[in-house]
């Protein structure tokens, strides 16, 4: 026969205990489990733009190479540094909640949620220079250069404006990171650099192009011939797809900062009021997991988007 | 109930032995290492070793570091199997995406890979 | 937990349950409970399946004649894609677990709720939510690249809603996401005291491989879909092989996710039947432990058999070999469930009311359907029978043969129990034949249609197809009849049905050891359990007397 525990005894209800829960151990396993169960889903969404990468990056891997090297490993290394403090702080928020202390969780918070935000900053300073240099995937969307080689340009992004009387060069030496000229691009279109075919040439002349590089990046047959004529809008149109993927990739690892940095902002509240402690933290046990995961797919993008083609480039720097 | 108090506690002061805060600033050492070894073995050529072992040595970093990650700030090491076959099924789900997915690519007898 | 509304509405007599536990609109729209969440989800999801029904009627109607007379192609393209969407992703997918699984599981172990009571009603929102921006984009004009939305076509060239009917589904999926999510931890951690993993009902074991299911593959079409808007959008051809793109990564990605998919559509199904097959033969289930694993292996193995989806895609044929015998090694464990549940009816006492008619008619269409996958997986025979209406007759086989029976057949089984009331058994059986003998004549033609040649996704087709095709009408007319009967005797039941008893067929099941309906909490009193499942003897407190004499059977 059945034997029953009568549900209606009453009992020490601890704190934030939910009403479908018998004990706090059963919430605390239970929630545990299901940002685990959360992540794995997450593990699989942020896996099918890896699986994207993967097949692109195999096919056209000089213009993988090619676009990296526009992107500034120097940005790219510091936010990664970045979001490691922050990490650290947010495991040592989840210490301080663990050991009841107000005060320093408050602080760490804080300080998590400061690294969160100078991350997206330095991704809007990134992504701003795309947007100059013209490396914006979709025609339109870059910003427009008249010709004639003057530009209106903001105060931040030059010490000086260029005059009609300055060469190319000597503009291009008041900028501070970037040693290409700045072109003209009256309609916004995405362009790319000649340096950027330098490396089609020398993977042409040592022959290490993949089947997929021969058709792709010239036009009839040239490819399987040994001093083929590169075909430079087919070229743009794969490195194009590796900006595409940069975007998307690192567009959607942002939306996931500020989805956390949201979390950050409540979880800020709650301790602030002082509810986490030795007896009931698994809250934040539960966001410090999820910024974690964050960090964790940043610290594979940044190697990945980064770092690829730098060996291609005699000792590296920009 | 008060039972599940003590245990509650119990399981908490367990937690507390394994790292303190020496312990999170060295993972965090090795993780800021990890980071500044891989911007800079980038810049050297591996290709001469077989091509794509730039890739592969800036892999190996990266999952080192995420091992870290996971196993410390995550405190997976402290946690039950379940959590560890959550977290390890993940990856290899994600591990079997990859693989069938790119064996259709490297058997194609033409224009993928092939020179 | 008093309940002053109940007692002053003249229910007084009546125990509180949880569909008299608050009356008000914002009592249901902000519930916590699982039972009301799940009569939620039964009503939106019926309404979407019969306007699936409507499209369905609509093809048929186009196909009585050679000629694409009733409807142009662009149109006819409209609607077998919106067919299949709405079928797919807002009936099949969701209507099992979120139902059945939603108001069952947390009673078949014990519990008082899921685990995440307002994660589930999150769930229900982002349905509707999804379902009602799809359902907007279908009113604009609709979409016409299929359900399979291959590229480049859905990314360059066509020109309808695209972009809005895939964000409509990408909602939806994180309600399938977080219902799995909601099962998964449940099942973990909520069992009452002494349900161990292996004294859990089989629809319980079902339900946690589906959710495995979905949160490893869900978030896959999420992202290929997020990747189809954005391309939509940004135009660069990522998909497109004009300029280098990828069509084959498109349908890897997307059938990563879809054909896994189809085991989220069956299991909970399966699930089902093993709670019909043993109960109605008032016998143990022969070979639990293979049952409960096979579960698992299909949830397993469903995620590496996709390719079989591109055989003539252009994939390489070394990576259709790899597909083409995984395929053969998934059907294995779906067979030792259809070995075991036969096994379970030898020398059972089977009583034949409704939902054991939907059981064996599923037994027998899932078989036929079943088998002719196995002759599409072999690819010597499917490169003759892509895209021909063989396929669409295979998995309408396990679709509706499979799926959409073990539904009825499921909501018959514990519509008492989710009610209060009892539906007519007459029309119950009658519906049930008309459904089994309407689906055979609308379905078995189109396996000769599809040997034969005729192509899938046409409006028009040669006219030595037209006789078989009036057969599949006619057919598709009794099926028809057979769905919509239920809706009206269901109904009637509500209002002038009998009260249902807590167990009217006087079965071991822990759901069938409360109130029909269940109060709010679902027990008075957290169950101890000492039984094995399934368990027809005295162990499990069954009355076997009273069994017996109500209906003369031999246990």
């Amino acid at each position: 026969m059945a034997h029953a525990v009568d549900t209606h005894e009453h009992h020490y209800h601890p704190p934030g205990l939910q009403h479908q829960f018998e004990d706090m151990k059963q919430q605390e396993e239970s929630v545990s489990i299901g940002m685990w169960v959360f992540l794995v889903q997450e593990i699989m969404f942020f896996g099918g733009l890896f699986t994207v990468y993967l097949v692109f990056r195999s096919r056209f891997p000089m213009a993988f190479a090619a676009g990296s090297n526009h992107l500034d490993a120097f940005w790219g290394g510091l936010n990664t540094l970045v979001l490691i403090v922050s990490s650290l702080t947010m495991a040592l928020t989840v210490y301080y909640a663990q050991k009841g202390n107000r005060n320093m969780q408050v602080i760490l918070i804080i300080l998590t949620m400061f690294f969160g935000t100078v991350f997206l900053g330095v991704k809007a300073i990134e992504y701003t220079d795309k947007y100059n240099h013209g490396t914006v995937p979709v025609d339109g969307w870059n910003k427009r250069i008249p010709e004639g080689g003057t530009q209106h340009s903001s105060p931040a992004e030059h010490s000086t404006l260029t005059l009609p009387f300055e060469t190319k060069a000597s503009a291009a030496d008041a900028e501070p990171h970037e040693s290409e000229a700045v072109h003209p691009n009256p309609q916004g279109r995405f362009r790319i650099e000649d340096k950027d075919l330098e490396l089609v040439k020398q993977a042409q002349e040592g022959n290490y192009l993949t089947g997929s590089e021969k058709i792709g990046y010239f036009s009839n047959g040239q490819g399987s011939l040994p001093n083929g004529q590169i075909d430079e809008a087919k070229f743009r149109d794969k490195v194009r797809i590796f900006f595409w993927i940069y975007f998307v990739m690192t567009g959607l690892h942002a939306l996931h900062m500020i989805i956390g940095l949201g979390v950050m902002l409540w979880l800020l509240w709650r301790a602030w009021l002082g509810s986490y402690t030795a007896e009931y933290f698994s809250p934040v046990e539960t966001a410090g997991l999820y910024w974690h995961f964050v960090d964790i797919v940043w610290i594979f993008l940044f190697p990945l988007l980064y770092l690829l083609g730098r060996h291609f480039l005699h000792g590296g720097g920009h | 109930m008060a039972e599940q108090h003590n245990t509650h506690s119990k399981a908490q002061e367990e937690h507390e032995e394994h790292i303190g805060i020496p312990g999170y600033l060295v993972i965090f050492g090795i993780l800021v290492v990890g980071t500044i070894l891989t911007y800079f073995v980038a810049t050297i050529d591996l290709d001469w070793i077989f091509p794509g072992a730039n890739t592969l040595v800036a892999l190996l970093i990266a999952f080192t570091k995420m091992t870290f990650v996971v196993l410390y700030f995550m405190h997976v090491r402290w946690q039950s199997r379940l959590i560890w076959l959550t977290a390890l099924s993940g990856f290899f789900w994600l591990a079997i995406m990859f693989a069938f997915i790119m064996q259709d690519y490297l058997t194609r007898t033409s224009g993928t890979f092939t020179n | 937990m008093q309940n002053v509304d109940a007692i002053d509405s003249g229910y007084a007599e009546k125990p509180v349950n949880y569909l008299t536990n608050g009356y008000t609109v914002k009592s249901w729209l902000l519930t916590k409970d699982h039972k009301r969440i799940a009569i939620m989800y039964l009503i939106v999801v019926s309404i979407f399946f019969m306007m699936g029904g409507l499209y369905a009627a609509t093809i048929r109607l186009e196909l009585l004649t050679p000629q694409s007379d009733l409807l142009q192609s662009g149109t006819y393209n409209k609607v077998f894609t919106q067919h299949g969407i709405l079928m797919i992703f807002f009936f099949l997918i969701p209507s099992i677990p979120a139902i059945l699984g939603n108001f069952l599981i947390p009673i078949m172990i014990g519990a008082k709720d899921l685990a995440f009571p307002k994660v589930n009603l999150l769930s229900w929102y982002l349905y509707m939510i999804g379902g009602a921006l799809t359902l907007w984009a279908l009113m604009q004009g609709g979409v016409d690249t299929g359900w399979t939305f291959y590229t480049p076509y859905s990314t360059t060239f066509s020109n309808s809603y695209v972009m809005a009917v895939g964000l409509g589904i990408f909602i939806n999926g994180f309600s399938s996401i977080l219902t799995g999510l909601n099962f998964i931890v449940t099942i973990h951690t909520m069992r009452a005291p002494g349900m161990t993993w292996f004294r859990m009902p089989l629809f319980v074991w079902a339900h946690y491989a589906t959710s495995l299911i979905m949160i490893l593959g869900t978030p896959v079409i999420a992202i290929t879909i997020l990747l189809l808007a954005i391309e939509r959008l940004a135009q660069i051809g990522i998909f497109d092989p004009a300029i280098g793109g990828d069509p084959i990564l498109f349908q890897h990605l997307f059938w990563f996710y879809s054909h896994p998919a189809v085991y989220i559509m069956i299991l909970p199904g399966m699930g089902v039947i093993s709670e019909l097959i043993s109960n109605f033969s008032r016998k143990k289930i022969f070979g639990y432990e293979f049952i409960a694993f096979s579960s698992i292996a299909i949830a397993v193995f469903g995620f590496l058999v996709w390719g079989h989806h591109m055989f003539v895609s252009g994939q390489s044929t070394y990576a259709g070999l790899v597909f083409s015998f995984l395929t053969m090694v998934v059907a294995v464990p779906s067979a030792i469930k259809m070995f075991n549940w036969t096994a379970t009816l030898y020398k059972g006492s089977i009583l034949f009311d409704t939902p054991m008619l939907y059981a064996l008619g599923f037994m027998g269409l899932f078989l036929i359907g079943g088998l002719t996958g196995l002759f599409l997986g072999s690819m010597g025979l499917v490169v003759h029978l892509t895209d021909t209406y063989f396929v669409v007759a295979h998995f309408h086989y396990v679709m509706v043969g499979g799926q959409v029976i073990a539904y009825l057949g499921g909501i018959h089984y514990w519509w008492s129990k989710m009610t209060g009331k009892m539906y007519s058994e007459f029309w119950g059986k009658i519906s049930a034949m008309l459904v089994f003998v309407g689906f055979n004549l609308t379905f078995f033609p189109q396996f000769i249609l599809g040997y034969q040649g005729m192509p899938r996704r046409y409006a028009s087709y040669p006219e030595e197809f037209q006789v078989l095709n009036i057969f599949s009408t006619a057919g598709a007319s009794v099926l028809g009849v057979g769905l919509v009967m239920p809706v009206v005797y269901l109904a009637h039941s509500l209002i002038w049905g009998k009260d249902a008893p807590a167990n009217p067929w006087l079965l071991p099941g822990l759901e069938w050891r409360t109130a029909s309906p269940p109060p709010t909490e679902n027990f008075e009193e957290t169950p101890i359990v000492t039984w094995e499942a399934y368990d027809f003897t005295e162990e499990s407190g069954l009355d076997l007397e009273d069994a017996r004499n109500k209906y003369k059977v031999t246990v």
